[in-house]
Parts: structure tokens; sequence; C-alpha cells
């Protein structure tokens, strides 16, 4: 059969259950005498395991099958974890983790778990009691030999290549026991469990039927390969049974109220949603300049339904954080340990739901955030109990909804920025101003994220391996989201990120500047006001208006961009853009209103201007760049 | 008219394919469970011709919802669903009450020959 099109199954179920693993090892780290977590441990590992064997990717299933066997003798040992065994099964995992993904890319030939299945093993027999079976298992028959016992000898034979033979061997002795009383079943019955069982085992049939019937009774068990009644050897190999398929036509479907979707269906609605709304614009472009009422009617009821649909979509895009939070608590814990920190890592706001795509591209940034809280917030233990701070530092991770925006936060309550030395630094390089005496939020931030800037004395090895600060910040303003920073000395650090729930479709303002159309997300415009009905000055050698007391500096976008073409209008618009407490005026030629545009991916060519985060398709099929407001400000 | 049955099993990705293998020879799966107690409570309720039960579920696992199954219908046609090195498991669910089993991974004639063995 095809096994082709459960792969992408295998993978988000499997994907699923090391999740679980990660949780429920953390867990058990943290009581390690309790044994709650262990038989979920071997719950997931043997679902990995079953799929896994079914899918035919063998280095998996072995992998699965140590890690299984060696949960089930800690298990039946109930032995607390200690250190090693956790490291072990943390390190299985994460090689199972490694092998699921591989595989299923068709690599599983560049896999070697040879290593961690030794260990495993290693383990396991060194947990294992002399002889595991202690679980008594009723036999149906009383198994005591009987010298003189009635009946004929039956002896059974089971095919060399059938599964779980002792499975096998009950059943047969089932279908003889419907034929009369069974009696002195050799090897006894509690042998069947043993995985040595060979598949040979005779009994005593108190029954008058014929041998033929007897045989083909027994047979019908399954994979029985010869059977000999009262001595005489009755039948050979048994035919191969040909599957009879009963009769076609109802296909199944469990009545199951969800159904999982490939993501890229989704992707592909939502383009497809997104050139429906493209052609809405048109058809109102056209229906404003008709005038009929007829096909006004029409316009309008196509605006609401493709509205209602395009509701629907994004909802059905919207994933809940976990599915990227889950990964972290691990992360946090790896991070701690290899700095010999003590961490409580704790997550809120797991069940809030962002669009599919951002949180997808959420992970890395936050990774780095949460590496970094770790690495420069939290103080080692001996210097947090000299600052009279618990020794266990604390970090934590929110999500919470906030109408159109989820706003998540990393917060750790370690030793803070210490702004004094990093004004110096930045100062040294040029980059705040030299008479400046202190550093805004807003201004550290700014500091920080200048690619290269780091206060580590040292560079660990934690974070001198992730991305820096500045990656992390581009990457959520290129979701449209914006990135804040606070901290105090001495009492900890939080990152505030704003991110929009839903990335495909935004609210824009649409700009000319020369011959050419610009949108600019309204999430970031603060307010609209015309050149020359505003005070302009100058302010440290750039132009600038005041706005109710507050100086906005000006760009030109016509000198940004480099636009020859006609004049500039004397009464130019200006776009008031707000960026957390960064403002910005943006000199455009004219404003064409608002409206909905759907944000399309953007490979901006090198050299481009750092002003784009993205383009987009107007009602007329005409392309035009979207305005990136991070850039802008 | 064609056997009913109820798929039991924690995983997705088995459910969906004992359901396609079953579904392509002409069964008609109605029903799906997830733990052992969701598989007791739906045979009561759709009482099908056949089941397949996986032994390791959360909650109730397929050797407990087998004796369920049978203390409520001692004719239940229950086929479990084991993987390699579960013998002894296996052993104690057919001693349970269970009609036949198959091993993972599965093969569609190896699945639907105990289905007949099962059905017979």
């Amino acid at each position: 059969m095809d096994l082709s099109q459960y792969a992408e199954l295998f993978l988000a179920e499997s994907r699923e259950h090391l999740s679980a693993c990660n949780q429920l090892l953390l867990e058990w780290e943290r009581h390690p005498a309790g044994l709650t977590p262990v038989s979920g441990l071997f719950r997931a590992v043997h679902t990995v395991k079953g799929m896994a064997a079914t899918m035919g990717y063998a280095r998996v299933t072995d992998l699965a099958h140590r890690m299984e066997n060696l949960l089930d003798v800690q298990r039946r040992g109930a032995h607390p974890a200690t250190d090693e065994l956790l490291q072990l099964l943390f390190r299985a995992r994460d090689a199972l983790e490694r092998a699921v993904e591989l595989s299923v890319v068709g690599r599983e030939r560049e896999l070697d778990v040879a290593a961690i299945v030794a260990d495993l093993e290693q383990a396991a027999a060194r947990m294992a009691p002399a002889r595991p079976g202690e679980r008594p298992v009723p036999s149906p028959e009383p198994t005591e030999p009987e010298p003189e016992a009635a009946g004929r000898l039956v002896q059974v034979t089971l095919r060399p290549e059938a599964p779980l033979k002792g499975g096998r061997a009950v059943l047969v002795l089932k279908r003889a026991q419907a034929l009369g009383a069974v009696h002195a079943v050799t090897p006894p019955v509690t042998a069947f469990e043993a995985d040595e069982f060979d598949g040979r085992f005779s009994f005593r049939l108190d029954a008058t039927a014929a041998a033929e019937q007897i045989e083909a009774a027994l047979k019908a068990a399954g994979d029985v390969a010869h059977v000999t009644v009262g001595g005489a050897e009755a039948g050979g190999p048994a035919p191969e049974p040909g599957a009879t398929p009963g009769d076609a036509g109802a296909v199944g479907g469990g009545p199951s109220r969800h159904i999982r979707v490939d993501l890229r269906r989704l992707d592909g609605l939502m383009d497809l949603i997104g050139e429906l709304i493209t052609v809405r614009g048109r058809l109102n472009q056209l229906a404003a300049e008709r005038r009929d009422p007829a096909v006004d009617d029409v316009a309008i009821q196509v605006s609401r339904l493709s509205s209602d649909l395009q509701a629907e979509i994004l909802q059905a895009r919207m994933t809940p954080v976990w599915q990227v939070f889950d990964r972290f608590p691990r992360l946090v814990r790896d991070v701690a340990r290899e700095l010999g920190k003590q961490v409580a890592f704790r997550v809120e706001g797991k069940e809030i739901e962002l669009d599919r795509a951002i949180l997808d591209e959420l992970g890395d940034p936050l990774m780095h955030l949460l590496r970094n809280a770790v690495d420069h917030g939290i103080e080692p233990p001996a210097e947090r109990r000299r600052r009279g701070k618990p020794p266990e530092g604390e970090v934590v991770l929110t999500a919470q909804r906030e109408r159109a925006s989820v706003t998540i936060t990393v917060a750790d309550d370690g030793r803070g920025v210490d702004r004094r030395k990093i004004l110096e630094r930045a100062q040294r390089e040029g980059v705040v101003d030299a008479h400046a005496d202190a550093l805004t939020d807003e201004q550290l931030l700014r500091v920080l994220a200048r690619p290269g800037f780091s206060t580590a004395e040292a560079v660990t090895s934690v974070s001198g391996r992730g991305v820096g600060i500045d990656v992390a910040m581009t990457r959520i303003r290129a979701l449209g989201g914006t990135i804040e920073i606070r901290s105090e000395l001495g009492k900890g650090t939080t990152f505030v990120l704003r991110l929009p729930v839903t990335l495909a479709i935004v609210r824009a303002i649409m700009a000319s500047v020369g011959p050419e159309r610009y949108a600019l997300p309204l999430t970031y415009v603060a307010e609209t006001v015309e050149f020359g009905a505003v005070t302009t000055t100058m302010v440290e050698g750039r132009e600038a208006i005041v706005l109710r007391d507050h100086v906005v500096p000006l760009v030109h976008l016509r000198r940004l961009l480099g636009v020859t073409s006609d004049r500039a209008p004397a009464r130019a618009p200006i776009i008031v853009l707000e960026l957390g407490d960064r403002r910005a005026g943006v000199v455009v030629d004219g404003m064409l209103g608002q409206q909905e545009i759907v944000v399309k991916g953007f490979d901006a060519p090198q050299g481009t201007l750092p002003v784009f985060s993205g383009a987009t398709i107007m009602g007329d099929g005409v392309p035009a760049l979207i305005l990136d407001a991070a850039g802008l400000v | 008219m064609s056997h009913t049955v109820l798929v039991c099993d924690d995983a997705i990705f088995m459910r969906t394919m004992i359901s396609d293998i079953l579904a392509q020879a002409g069964f008609e799966i109605v029903g799906e469970a997830e733990t052992g107690s969701q598989a007791v409570e739906k045979y009561k309720q759709l009482r099908p011709d056949l089941v397949t039960m996986d032994i390791v579920m959360p909650d109730m696992g397929g050797i407990d919802a087998v004796r369920e199954i049978v203390k409520h219908d001692p004719d239940a046609k229950i086929l479990m669903c084991s993987a390699m090195g579960q013998q002894a498991l296996v052993v104690e669910a057919i001693q349970a009450g269970a009609k036949d089993f198959v091993v993972k991974p599965f093969q569609p004639s190896r699945v639907l020959e105990a289905v007949q063995r099962v059905l017979g």
C-alpha cells in the first residue's frame, strides 16, 4: 500500500507526542520520585513506535522500542528517576525527534542510532530484575502435568514467520476448547508470554470429532503450519487464506468533529481569498463609477460575503501559541543547566491564538530572548543570594490578546541591564551623543539591537551561537510587530513583543508618490496632517514639524525614493507614524484613502531601501509596495 | 450489507490507516475512539459488528476496555492491534475475550485475514 500519503499525519502526530515527552520529562525531573509522568511517556513513545513501524522506518522503530523497554523496566520496578536516567531519556527523545524528521524526508540512512540504542539497552539491563514476568496471568486451564491425561495428543506448530506466537497459541487453545476439554498444555501457558516461545506446543484434547475436523478448526485460528492429532500427522502448511473483501461501496470516516488540514491548503485558500478581495476592490471601483443601484447591491453583497469568508479562513489559520511555546521549557532548562543556573520557567496564556504564519516565525526570536534572559539576565545562585534574592531565578513567558494584536512578554527577575556600561560603550562607538548622561528604554533597545553589540564580557556558548537581538528585532518587525524593552538594574529585564493577530490582510492608507502608489499599514498611522498647516522647524539638522508640542522628524518619500518626475504639491499630506514612542512624519504627494490590502511576501533584491515590508496587488491589478513603519521612524 | 466497525486507537495516524484498510475492503467505519472508556461507551451506543482495539491507550487501556465490552456483550468481536514485544499483553487480551490480534506494522492482507477469522 502507498504509505507516503500517511507521512504527514505521521510527522504531525509524532511531533505532538515528542513535545509531550519533553513536558513529561521536565515534570519528572522536577519530581523524580513521582511516577505519574512515566506512563504518559511510555504511551507517547509506544505510539510513535507503532506508527514508525507501520511507515517502515526501522531506525525510528528501533530507537522507540529501546526507550519503551527502558521505561517499562523503570515503571515495573517503580525506581525513582536518577539524574543519569533522565539525561539519557532527554537525549533519547532528541535522537528520536531527529530520527522522525529525517525519516519522513527519506534520509533515514543518515541516522546513526547505535550509540544511543546501546546506552538505552545498558540502562535497561542495569535496572531490570533478574527476570521479568512478575505479573501473574491466570491461565485458562490447569497447567499441572497430567501424565495419564485423557484425550488425544494434539501437536501444533505455528508458522515460523508468525508474530507474537504466544498470542496465537492461546487463540488455538481457545478453538480447541470449543471442541472439548483441554489438558496438559506443554509448555505451560505462562511460557507463551515469553518472547522465546518458538511456536511449538501440544495438549490433550478430550473430543470425539474426526482428526480432520479438529485440524481444520485449529487452523482457523490463523498462522498454524502443522497440526497432528492422535499421533497421526495431518496436513501440511496451511494454504494462504485469500483475503475476501466484502462488498465494496461504503467508505468510512468516523463522525469526528475535527479534521487535519495541510497548512499549504490553508495558504492556498488564503491566496485565493486575497485575489478575491483584490477583485472585490475592482468591483467596488466599477460600481462606484456606474452609479447603478442594482450593481451597487451586488457589490455590497459580494463585499459582505467575501469579508465573512475571509474571517472564517483567518479563524481557521489561528493556532494556539502553545504549539510553539511547548518546546521552551526544555530549552530554558537546558540553557540553565549548561550555565549552572537555577531557573523556574512559567508560561502564561498558552491558549492565546495567532495566525499560523506569524507563530511559525516567532519561534526563533523568542528562543533567542529566552536564552538571553537565562544567560545575561538570571544571575548564578551564589550571586543571587548575595543580593538577597532567592537562588532560583524566574523567567516568565506570557501571551495576551489585546484587540487586534497579541502581546508576548519575556520577563526575567535577573540583574537587569547596566545602562551605565552600555552608555559608555555606545558613546565609545559613537552610537549615542557623547554628552548624553542617561539612556531611555527606547535608546537602550536601539543600542542593544545594533548588529554585533554585546555587553557580555565573555561570549558564552549559549548566546554566542544564537542570533542577536538585532535579528530577533528584524524578524518581529518583518511580521508587522514591534518590540520594546524595559529593564531595571538589579530587578530584571522584560521584552514586550506586539504582533498583529493575522498577517495576511491589513487595512492600509494608500498614498501616491510620483506615478507610484504605496501602502502604509494603518496599525502605525497616528494621524495625518497637511504640509503648510503645521509649523516646520529644524531639529539637530533634520527637518521636523511640531505637533502639539512634540517634535516629529519628517521623511520626504520623494527624496528617499529618488522620485524626480513631476513636482511635489505645495500642500503635501504628512502621514504621522507612531511606533512605540518614536514618531515620524512621512511626506507623500497625495492620499488615496484606506483599503484592505493582501500582504504578499517580498524578497527585496540586494540594495533595496530597507523601508519596504512587502507588496500588494491593487484592485486594478497593479502592484504597490508596502512601507515598513519600522524602517521609516 | 457491509459490516460495521468501531476503530479504537489513540493515534489518529493509526485510526486513519486502519479505517482506510477496512473501508477499502468494504467495511463501514461507524465510529472511532481514542481511549478505552470512549471505546466502551461507543460500543454500547453503536453495537458494531467488529471492534479494532489498540492495547496502549490513555484513560483506560485496551485490555480493560475488552473486559468491559465483553461484560456487556459476551459475543463482541474484538480484534486487538498490538506491537512487537507485547506478547504477554496480547495473551492477556485474548484471555479477557479478544477474538484475534494483528501486529504492527499492519499489512492490509493480514488485517483482513484476521478480520475474516473474527467475523468467521
